[in-house]
């Protein structure tokens, strides 16, 4: 049976992570494809709800990265 | 609190500079969720539910939301909470505020008198004799009449 691939939702500060992913894949760096990311302007505008919502659709995991 | 595992929700610095960190991030991140398997939600929905209703409780976002004025300038009474106190009741409130969001769940559910929420959420019955009087006065539950003698509740 194919490995278990977990879905983790990675919300992703504007400013900060998702600039150092953006670099990540200009720099040809590998990462596991596991992650959906969700670009917020700030890591403060996520809402503890959004967390919840996101295991509440079933998603196994969940990155907050500022 | 709701026992969905702490362990799933991971929490990172990444600066824009630092493609090579948010690499390693993540690799982490998805062994970590990895290891833990697949979490399914179906499993935890009554957790969850009760979980979400508590985070949008309007005291508590409130309370949440004037941490620092509360703490350094004081409260509208004009006392300046030291942060051990602050923290301590809004633990308090929280564990308050889930508490009687399970039981709403569970009268919900059809668990209506004090024993059969009892025997689903695990609550001490007087805590939950305690919570339900509380959530009558505030149109929450109400009180649906006599069964065996016991009381029954409805939800609103």
């Amino acid at each position: 049976m194919k490995e278990f691939e977990p879905k983790i939702v990675a919300f992703l500060c504007n400013w900060c992570a998702y600039a150092g992913a953006d670099l990540a894949g200009v720099s040809r760096l590998q990462y596991p494809p596991n992650i959906r990311t969700v670009r917020v302007m700030c890591s403060g505008r996520v809402d503890p709800l959004f967390v919840l919502q996101a295991f509440k659709q079933g998603c196994d995991g969940v990155l907050v990265a500022g | 609190m709701a026992g969905i595992g702490k362990q799933r929700l991971h929490l990172a610095w990444v600066s824009s500079a630092e493609a090579q960190r948010f690499v390693e991030v993540v690799t982490q991140t998805t062994d970590s969720v990895k290891a833990q398997g697949k979490f399914d939600p179906k499993a935890f929905a009554f957790e969850l539910a009760a979980a979400e209703l508590t985070l949008a409780e309007e005291t508590l976002r409130w309370m949440v939301g004037k941490e620092v004025k509360i703490t350094t300038k004081g409260d509208v009474f004009g006392r300046r909470w030291d942060r051990d106190t602050f923290e301590s009741i809004l633990d308090s409130l929280l564990e308050r505020v889930y508490q009687k969001n399970l039981i709403l769940q569970a009268v919900k559910e059809g668990h209506t008198s004090v024993r059969d929420i009892h025997k689903k959420i695990g609550l001490d019955l007087k805590r939950i004799s305690y919570l339900l009087a509380d959530m009558e006065n505030r149109n929450i539950v109400e009180f649906a009449g006599m069964e065996e003698s016991k009381p029954i509740f409805a939800a609103l």
